[in-house]
């Protein structure tokens, strides 16, 4: 729904189809006759949020219940923040056009550190004070987040009322019949979020006082008025019986993911040294595959989207691949739906799976084997063999594919030049291969491309205590690989170090970033996630005026012994796994996944998923 | 094999999207109906529609039109409207399904019903600007183009218009060229008077009939 006064801006800037909801399958309610308004707000452009899968479970699952009405907000690109300011527009949501300020709930996703200041520049451009302590007792504008970043939400902490960690599905609802009962009540906001505090799941900053050490590190992290000291995450622990929606919205406008997206597992068996995702959503968690057949078929059929794409951390990990598989193609061919497996594992790209897609799509093929050299990838348990690599490209190959996309990371602990090198023979390797396939398509030149990015130690990883490599190494080792590759047929790519520097700052920082952010804010700043918008030369000053060395959290090695900022809250894998993992890293040590052994992360106390599976009839 | 036209209006949230994003739309919605029509062979079979004449971006359109194969020629009209309206999103509404008679090439003229208002001024002043401007023997205009910008006079696009005084805007209908190879979009005209007047004028463009070179309803 969009007001005149929106529609007049509308011919004024670039795609405007997003400004304007509308959508088939778009949720509206009369306002006058629900109990809950929840704005759900994505911190970047319609297009990337809409593609999010989170945001589509939630918004559907909040839906359904008749009292709560869920509308969705997204961060306006910078042309239409402009026009929205000069006209005094307010951010309003989609859905009913009602301004942000209007909502008993703000909720965000953090899906990224450099979206932080759009989720502040949003609240500011919807009239809503940024900072919990300014917004009041008032029982309305409760802000809260989820999403990966809360996992570290302390740089944030001032503005946000609560936090959900871990899966959302069940605590989201939890704290809404909460505020049902406490709006009937007349509690205050401080009592609420108090309440709160109590349920699993929850984090409520403001209940927490921390005190730091003469040098900046944390002294202590207390809980007060008899807060939880550890704030343990939810987790679902059946995904069969998990909601999962049957209906999409489908947009107006071309998205960056425009397909119908089904889960088919969450978390990950490999325990890759710095993938967070890796370890904060354990244990692995599967969906049967008659569960999966039936809601993809119910989506394709609501949405009319003739493309569907299984979703999970490591597609072929999915312990019944090709059964379901199989279920999938005895329908979707006379549909005319075709099904796209992303993220596959370089060992996961059988003949069998491999021939199951290609009866649908063809599409490029994307590997990430992360590091050149064995020992490398040794050092970050990503555990594939350079033969490995070698054989799925040579069945690539004869398969008629002839571009391969290849995923590196540079400044990973331990790496040395010789290292670095390897990325670029690598890649040579790959296109000697081809050359090496008697049945290869003939006629064709093969494209290698390698991307290398930056590694950026995260929370909830074994490399958590790591320095980051400082922006001149990240650039000499960015240059050492393009002097290191010698063939036409290998393209380079590489990330932007400066993005990567301050996403590190982020990833591990403290409560006294808030000050930074806060200014951040007023200053204006968005998009940090954009080359259009992010120079870091603007955050450098800022942390200068407020006192602050960005380099203490992302080039600093931390001690093992150190309390980190996140170390009050429990993902399930203990910090006693965390620091053997880094010291079998430092060794060039492998763990094997999941289903071969139990390694005892400590993500066994679920009492479900992969930890349960019998090991022996296991490939 | 049938060759089918359907009529639809494209208002409210879905003037605001391109011709790109209405095909995509389109399609998708003709995917989900289930509507025994053509599909494209090959690889990725997708359903087979084509429009006309297609929509600038902004501009309502009140008898829009697209042309698919059907596959089943029994299938009843009023059973497509209805498929593809449950569908489809708001602001794309079929109302009506008909024969393809005449080919899409035969679309010559379009008329439409354009709205234009200053801000804090009176409508009558815009409309003195109109017959000012439509009253010259060329209308030159620069038009931006793959090959880069070019002057073109637009007047000779312009079959008859009519220009009313409403309470808070002037309502100019006019037909308008919207052939092939010859042809003036709305916006040309509006970029004319900004032009020559130095204002910026607020607008609303409806998109009513298409018209055969002998001034037929485009059926
Ligand atoms: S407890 Fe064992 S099986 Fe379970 S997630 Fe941790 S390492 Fe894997």
């Amino acid at each position: 729904m969009v007001s005149k006064e929106v529609e007049k801006l509308l011919l004024k800037v670039q795609k405007p189809g997003r400004y304007v909801g509308g959508e088939l399958n778009e949720v509206i309610k009369d306002k006058r006759k629900v109990a809950v308004r929840f704005a759900f707000c994505f911190p970047d452009t319609y297009e990337v949020g809409m593609s999010h899968l989170g945001m589509k479970i939630l918004y559907s699952q909040f839906n359904k219940v008749e009292d709560i009405w869920c509308e969705r907000v997204f961060a306006p690109w910078v042309d239409m923040e402009e026009e929205m300011r000069k006209h005094n527009i307010p951010l309003y949501a989609l859905e009913s056009g009602d301004p942000l300020s209007d909502f008993d709930f703000i909720g965000f996703t953090l899906q990224y550190e450099l979206s932080f200041s759009n989720m502040l520049n949003m609240l500011r451009l919807g009239n809503v004070p940024i900072t919990t302590k300014k917004r009041g007792e008032e029982l309305k504008n409760i802000v809260v987040a989820g999403g990966p970043c809360a996992c570290n939400p302390e740089p944030v902490a001032d503005f946000v009322d609560l936090f959900f960690i871990g899966e959302g599905e069940e605590v989201d609802l939890e704290v809404i019949d909460l505020f049902r009962k406490c709006k009937a009540e007349g509690k205050s906001k401080s009592e609420f979020l108090r309440m709160c505090a109590d349920i699993e799941g929850v984090y409520v900053p403001s209940l927490y006082e921390v005190d730091y050490n003469p040098d900046g590190t944390i002294k202590s992290f207390m809980p007060k008025d008899g807060a939880p000291a550890v704030i343990h995450k939810r987790l679902m622990t059946d995904m069969d019986s998990s909601y999962y929606p049957d209906n999409f919205i489908v947009p107006l406008v071309e998205i960056v993911h425009d397909r119908a997206v089904q889960e088919i597992f969450r978390g990950c068996i490999r325990g890759c040294r710095f993938c967070q995702a890796g370890f904060i959503y354990r244990p692995v968690r599967e969906k049967s595959p008659d569960t999966i057949n039936a809601q993809c078929r119910a989506l394709c059929e609501n949405t009319g989207y003739d493309e569907v794409s299984l979703s999970s951390l490591s597609s072929s990990d999915y312990s019944r691949i090709v059964e379901l598989l199989e279920k999938l193609l005895e329908w979707t061919g006379d549909e005319k739906v075709s099904i796209s497996l992303p993220s596959l594992r370089v060992d996961g790209f059988t003949d069998e799976i491999m021939n199951k897609i290609k009866t649908v799509r063809k599409s490029g093929l994307t590997f990430a084997p992360e590091a050149g050299s064995q020992r490398m990838r040794d050092v970050i348990n990503k555990n594939v063999q350079h033969d490995e690599l070698m054989q799925t490209c040579a069945t690539a190959f004869a398969g008629g594919w002839t571009t391969v996309k290849l995923y590196f990371m540079i400044g990973l602990p331990t790496e040395t030049m010789d290292d670095v090198a390897d990325i670029a023979h690598l890649g040579q390797d790959v296109v000697n291969t081809y050359y090496n396939t008697p049945n290869r398509s003939k006629g064709k030149s093969v494209r290698v491309t390698v991307s290398a990015s930056s590694f950026v130690p995260k929370p909830f990883t074994p490399f958590q205590w790591e320095p980051q490599d400082t922006i001149p190494v990240l650039h000499e080792k960015q240059k050492h690989i393009i002097d290191s590759i010698t063939s036409k047929k290998i393209q380079f790519n590489y990330h932007d170090a400066d993005t990567s520097f301050l996403e590190a700052v982020f990833a591990r920082g403290d409560r006294k970033l808030c000050r930074v952010m806060e200014l951040a804010c007023d200053r204006g700043f968005h998009f940090d996630g954009w080359n259009d918008c992010f120079r870091l030369e603007k955050w450098l000053e800022l942390f200068e005026e407020c006192g602050i060395d960005p380099a203490f959290y992302a080039n600093r090695r931390r001690d093992f012994d150190e309390i980190l900022p996140w170390d009050h809250i429990d993902y399930g894998v203990t910090k006693r796994f965390l620091q053997k993992e880094c010291q079998k890293a430092y060794n060039n040590q492998t763990t094997p996944h999941c289903r071969l052994e139990c390694s005892g992360c400590g993500a066994a106390k679920y009492g479900k998923g992969v930890c349960f599976e019998k090991r022996q009839d296991m490939v | 094999m049938k060759n089918v036209r359907i009529w639809f209006k494209k208002d409210f949230e879905c003037r605001y999207i391109s011709h790109l994003d209405l095909n995509r739309t389109m399609l998708r919605a003709l995917h989900k109906s289930k509507i025994p029509i053509w599909h494209t062979e090959g690889f990725n079979p997708h359903p087979f529609a084509t429009f006309p004449l297609p929509l600038s971006l902004g501009f309502r359109g009140v008898n829009e039109c697209m042309d698919v194969r059907l596959e089943d020629e029994d299938y009843s009209f009023e059973e497509i409207k209805d498929k593809l309206n449950d569908c489809l999103p708001r602001g794309i509404r079929v109302f009506n399904v008909t024969e393809a008679i005449m080919k899409a090439g035969k679309v010559a003229f379009a008329s439409f019903t354009i709205k234009l208002s200053l801000p804090n001024k009176p409508s009558g002043l815009v409309c003195r600007q109109l017959e000012e401007l439509l009253s010259q023997s060329t209308i030159e205009v620069e038009k931006k183009s793959k090959k880069g910008i070019k002057t073109v006079d637009i007047k000779q696009g312009i079959k008859e218009y009519s220009v009313k005084e409403q309470f808070d805007f002037a309502e100019l209908d006019i037909v308008l060229a919207a052939g092939s190879s010859d042809n003036v979009n709305p916006n040309l005209l509006i970029s004319a008077l900004e032009s020559r007047t130095g204002e910026e004028y607020e607008t609303d463009v409806t998109r009513n009939d298409l018209y055969t070179e002998n001034s037929e309803p485009f059926r």
